[in-house]
């Protein structure tokens, strides 16, 4: 199958689970009532069949949740293709690398010193440094022992992870209860509650982002090859790979400030892709935003359906599929 | 002036001076091979000549600029480094592995303009790749991805190639077929530097023999001069005798192990 064919079906893909997700949930839809209120709210059409509250539930409570959580699944797709590129590692995820829980452990920060209810975007900008902390310390200690393998990489990953999720329980533990709430919430991973004032934060950090990463698919090529050939045709290898690593911590923290830590969908989507486009960005990159988007609707649409009185935590439905997926490249690679 | 200059140069690994003042100059169209027992510093000074490892003491400079003062592109314009064919390979095609030689001249953003696409057409044609554009790298035999890094080279439009042992992992055909087509590009007036474990080939194809041993040049000449001389033999530990010669094949050689101490 071309990589175009790929896209093709992934774009479809997408564009029919954004349809379910709409129709379902606690409130059901048919797909001609929500065709009919898109085109009401494009200003395509005036005539409605559904009362005001229905209309309400949703213009203003479920499209802006379907709509970031595609925009999330995206961009954490994105971030695991970038990670995956700057560690040469094709199992590198955001979640595996201890990047989430330093962008966890920067919201946790946030909310214990009352920036996120006080300062303007302070959730976000403390999950970024989070974020960007965890993938340096994570960098230095690959780049320190030299070691590229897998397995040195993923212990890497999960000692600072550890270490930092420690450092988020002891602030849990020295919180308010009310605090902890708030907490618990990016540390479970969710979109309950989301409307488009996140949407539109989410797409201002993820959209740039997501374009520059797109605008530095020949770097991202180069890279393919390895570290002496890059160098070898002119790339500044470092520069380049810290400005993916601040990449990946920006979308890592955009993420994170408005979902919470959802973890494996980073491995998945780029891991699944690439065997299907191959591993250059101008392909990989598209296809990952697409097969990542189309991950986290649907399980966003599983955490909600699944129960009328409560959402699953979204984080616990993508390491559930996530975590066997693991295990079974961890095998094919050990056998292969 | 001489294509590329050398003066002093040392470079260090950690504590290690692995290549000691090296002094040499190389023209248009030379077809100088490196060769030297291993850890003797070969790939260290190619490292040095494009760049990737910084001297600890000498300079280089391409066409009288110093190397010091060029950028990374610019110095991927001038001179192109095929690696030794390493295990396993992106799943990128021929075609595609071909363009990324076009880096130096484009840079992170621009994509490639008419003279690129030609310059890559023009890479693959010269290495014989037309039929195996669109496949893979990883499906490739050995001598056919050896093929493909020198077009990625050429891409580069390179005056001065750096080669890591092209003929480490390839039958004596692809052998022969590779320093051929080697021979082919120096007629145009690139110099060729390759590290060449095979004194013998390395005797048949270059024009100029580099010996190195503990990180300094011990000889430099034409191979014929080379391959009799005391300093290539003492840096192999081995004797060096040529043989008879039959039907005007050229020289044979006979390598003997000298006996230690």
């Amino acid at each position: 199958m071309t990589a175009g064919r790929v896209s093709g079906l992934l774009g479809v893909g997408l564009l029919a689970s954004l349809l379910l997700a709409l129709c379902l949930g606690a409130v059901r839809y048919t797909p001609g009532e929500v065709a009919l209120e898109a085109l009401r709210l494009a200003g395509l059409a005036s005539a409605s069949t559904l009362d005001e509250a229905h209309r309400v539930i949703l213009g203003e409570i479920r499209l802006p949740r379907v709509l970031l959580a595609a925009l999330v699944g995206g961009a954490l797709a994105v971030t695991g293709a970038l990670l995956q590129v700057v560690f040469q590692n094709p199992m590198a995820d955001a979640s595996l690398l201890g990047v989430g829980s330093g962008a966890a452990l920067g919201a946790v920060i946030a909310v214990k010193l009352g920036w996120s209810f006080d300062i303007f975007l302070a959730l976000p900008a403390a999950a970024f440094v989070g974020a960007l902390g965890a993938a340096l310390i994570v960098y230095m200690v690959a780049e320190g022992t030299r070691s590229a393998s897998l397995t040195s990489l993923i212990l890497t990953g999960l000692a600072v992870s550890a270490f930092l999720s420690g450092l988020t329980s002891i602030i849990l533990i020295a919180s308010e209860e009310f605090r902890v709430r708030a907490v618990f919430f990016w540390i479970a991973g969710g979109l309950e509650g989301r409307g488009f004032t996140h949407l539109g934060l989410a797409a201002t950090l993820i959209v740039p982002s997501c374009i520059v990463a797109v605008l530095l698919r020949r770097p991202l090529d180069l890279l393919l090859l390895g570290e002496t050939e890059a160098r070898a045709l002119g790339l500044n290898v470092p520069r380049m790979r810290l400005l993916l690593l601040a990449l990946a911590a920006l979308l890592s923290g955009a993420t994170t400030s408005v979902a919470g830590s959802i973890p494996f969908v980073g491995l998945m989507a780029p891991h699944a892709m690439r065997s299907l486009v191959g591993p250059r960005a101008s392909r990989l990159l598209p296809a990952s935003f697409l097969a990542g988007a189309i991950l986290v609707v649907l399980a966003d649409l599983f955490a909600r359906a699944f129960s009328d009185k409560y959402d699953l935590p979204l984080g616990a439905i993508t390491s559930l599929s996530g975590a066997p997926y693991l295990l079974h490249i961890l095998r094919r690679t050990e056998r292969g | 002036m001489p294509l590329l200059e050398i003066e002093n140069l040392s470079v260090r690994r950690g504590e290690r001076e692995v290549v000691q003042q090296v002094t040499l100059t190389v023209n248009a169209s030379e077809r100088v091979a490196l060769v030297g027992p291993n850890a003797a510093g070969k790939s260290t000074l190619l490292s040095a000549i494009v760049g990737l490892l910084k001297p600890s003491q000498g300079a280089i400079s391409l066409a009288g600029r110093p190397l010091a003062g060029l950028g990374n592109r610019e110095i991927a314009r001038r001179i192109a480094f095929v690696v030794a064919l390493q295990e396993g390979a992106p799943r990128i095609s021929v075609h595609e592995s071909t363009a990324l030689g076009r880096y130096p001249h484009t840079g992170p953003f621009q994509d490639l303009s008419a003279t690129d696409h030609e310059a890559v057409k023009r890479a693959i044609a010269e290495t014989c790749l037309q039929e195996l554009e669109e496949r893979s790298l990883g499906e490739l035999s050995a001598g056919e991805r050896q093929r493909a890094l020198v077009a990625r080279a050429l891409a580069q439009e390179p005056g001065l190639l750096l080669l890591d042992e092209p003929s480490a992992h390839l039958d004596i055909g692809h052998g022969l077929d590779l320093f051929a087509l080697l021979e082919t590009i120096a007629v145009r007036g690139v110099a060729i530097i390759a590290v060449i474990h095979d004194l013998v080939a390395a005797a048949r194809w270059a024009t100029r023999m580099l010996v190195m041993d503990h990180g300094r040049i011990v000889d430099d000449g034409p191979p014929e001069r080379v391959m009799k001389g005391e300093p290539l033999g003492r840096a192999f530990g081995v004797s060096i005798t040529e043989a008879r010669a039959t039907g005007g094949m050229g020289s044979t050689w006979r390598f003997e192990r000298r006996a230690s101490g």
